[in-house]
């Protein structure tokens, strides 16, 4: 029995969203994506699943506010402190099991309405490294970033075309609040925020509630024929932020064993040849050329395919067409979402301005961004 | 809901709160302890995992064994480094700052730390060592070691 995706539903996707709170945000994303279902969340909703992080939220015990707005009042709802695709996974196995078939899945970012968000990264690192007060608790980009290009050989240029690839391509996505028309000498000649990095290649935030709604093969072919299949899906944490130094710099093993596992339950051994596109972790440019080599699709070196053009959105293997996270902003637990709303939405041909031709196939790739080692990947498919 | 949006800005109400999360107190744990006091007699330790050294030393190991803790006197390299200029809110910090992870050739991980070099002096195998607190300063954080600073030749 497949699981598919049958309906998708946002609400943002902008710098601020003054207008409403993170719950009505929520409750405006929820009855799009049942409408795009075609599905009544009070009668055809067995469960619900959101996933959200208390400090984000500015709220202890955040997950006890979840069921209003999704719909998922007197119903088995659940949250889960991880990125949106980890409760995809959940609602994957819910549905697998055979006891449910429909689940929502539901995350959210208001991270405008968050007044202190470095010291609530700080306050995720260990206590004992934070007694050293690193005055940019995102550091550990730095480190992985100068680990990479060494190990890599992938150089400023390579990190920098990363970030004008995407930040262009998202010009064409109204989703893509933070994309503009820059030039490799602008990022080049931008100062360093945390080196090698400059501004251009560190995503900004942006607030969004997005909802996906999942549903057995049976339910979805009864739906239309809008649907798209989640073929395999999987994740992995390495050694936690306990023991962070322990983390393998300039790798990043919990993408490469998410990978395998995805690639295993959809059958996928050559991701690059069967899949035709993907949508990939980029919030810091050096993550997208990492990502593309964990997940087994950097061919000979990313850095090298990426300079000859091959992840264009015209070339052999498009990543991030949307323009990725550095176009359209870190959603906090939703970056998982943003990532895969993007690609059912080009496998519906719904894309837009963005729209790619001829796709079937795409893996979307997550990580949950520092300080964490936690990554999600899932094999999406039209057929 | 649709009907209620308000579309000036001046319009939309917002409350200020504040997060109660400023006390707690954290417990270091029995290896915790013993690492704390190695730091205030000037050593760092690390866990010997089979015959694997990692750094810093920690209760458990990657494969859930309980490890041996050991002494580790270097020579400290410098694994992998960044350089900040800016914090989250684009604020320049008067003076760069290099972080580094520093370890030893053969242990996995390292100490994420300050080094004292300037910025276009840093690099991955840079020899660096500790430089501690006084001992009457020191209280059994990371922070005892004030920060690395490069092995000076000769």
């Amino acid at each position: 029995m497949r699981v598919a995706v049958v309906g998708v539903g946002w609400y943002g996707f902008k710098p601020t969203v003054p207008e409403l709170s993170f719950r009505e945000m929520m409750f405006e994303a929820a009855v799009r994506a049942y409408e795009d279902a075609g599905l009544d969340p009070r009668r055809d909703v067995d469960a619900f699943i959101s996933c959200q992080e208390d400090f984000w939220e500015g709220i202890a015990i955040s997950d006890e506010f979840a069921p209003e707005p999704i719909g998922g009042v007197l119903r088995p709802t659940m949250t889960i402190t991880g990125d949106g695709l980890q409760c995809v996974g959940q609602a994957y196995m819910m549905i697998k099991s055979g006891a449910f078939n429909v689940v929502a899945v539901e995350a959210h970012a208001k991270p405008s309405d968050i007044m202190s968000p470095q010291e609530i990264y700080e306050f995720s690192l260990d206590p004992n490294i934070r007694t050293l007060k690193i005055p940019n608790p995102l550091f550990q980009a730095g480190l992985d970033a100068v680990a990479y290009m060494r190990r890599s050989g992938a150089s400023r240029e390579h990190l920098a075309m990363v970030a004008v690839k995407n930040k262009v391509r998202g010009l064409l996505n109204p989703r893509a609040s933070h994309s503009a028309k820059v030039t490799l000498d602008q990022v080049l000649d931008s100062k360093p925020v945390i080196h090698p990095l400059t501004r251009y290649e560190i995503a900004g935030f942006t607030d969004v509630a997005i909802n996906v709604v999942l549903a057995s093969e049976d339910v979805a072919r009864r739906l239309g024929d809008k649907h798209v299949w989640v073929e395999g899906i999987w994740w992995a944490t390495e050694v936690g932020t306990g023991a962070v130094e322990w983390h393998e710099w300039g790798r990043m093993p919990s993408m490469r064993l998410a990978a395998l596992g995805a690639y295993k339950l959809a059958g996928v051994e050559d991701p690059l040849r069967q899949t035709d596109f993907s949508e990939v972790e980029d919030r810091f440019s050096y993550m997208e050329l990492l990502s593309l080599e964990e997940l087994g699709l950097g061919g000979g070196g990313a850095h090298r395919m990426l300079e000859s053009g091959y992840y264009n959105p015209e070339g052999g293997y498009p990543v991030n067409p949307s323009g990725g996270s550095l176009s359209m902003g870190v959603t906090l637990e939703a970056t998982g979402l943003s990532r895969l709303l993007e690609v059912v939405l080009q496998l519906r041909g719904e894309a837009g301005g963005v729209q790619l031709k001829d796709v079937r196939r795409a893996v979307v790739a997550s990580w949950r961004g520092p300080p964490t080692y936690t990554s999600i990947v899932a094999v999406v498919s039209r057929d | 809901m649709s009907l209620w949006k308000k579309s000036r800005v001046s319009d939309v109400v917002h409350v200020e709160g504040r997060m109660e999360t400023e006390r707690y107190i954290y417990t270091p744990g029995p290896v915790g302890v013993k690492v704390a006091e190695a730091l205030m007699e000037g050593r760092i330790m690390g866990v010997k995992c089979g015959n694997k050294l990692y750094i810093p030393a920690k209760t458990y190991c990657p494969d859930h064994s309980e490890g041996e803790l050991v002494e580790v006197k270097g020579p400290w390299i410098v694994k992998s480094y960044t350089i900040i200029y800016e914090d989250m809110y684009g604020a320049k910090l008067d003076k760069p700052v290099v972080i580094a992870l520093v370890g030893t050739e053969e242990a996995h991980g390292g100490l994420i730390h300050y080094v004292e070099v300037e910025p276009d002096k840093v690099k991955v195998g840079l020899k660096v060592e500790p430089v501690f607190r006084p001992k009457e300063e020191r209280r059994g954080l990371i922070t005892d070691v004030m920060f690395f600073k490069p092995v000076e030749h000769g």
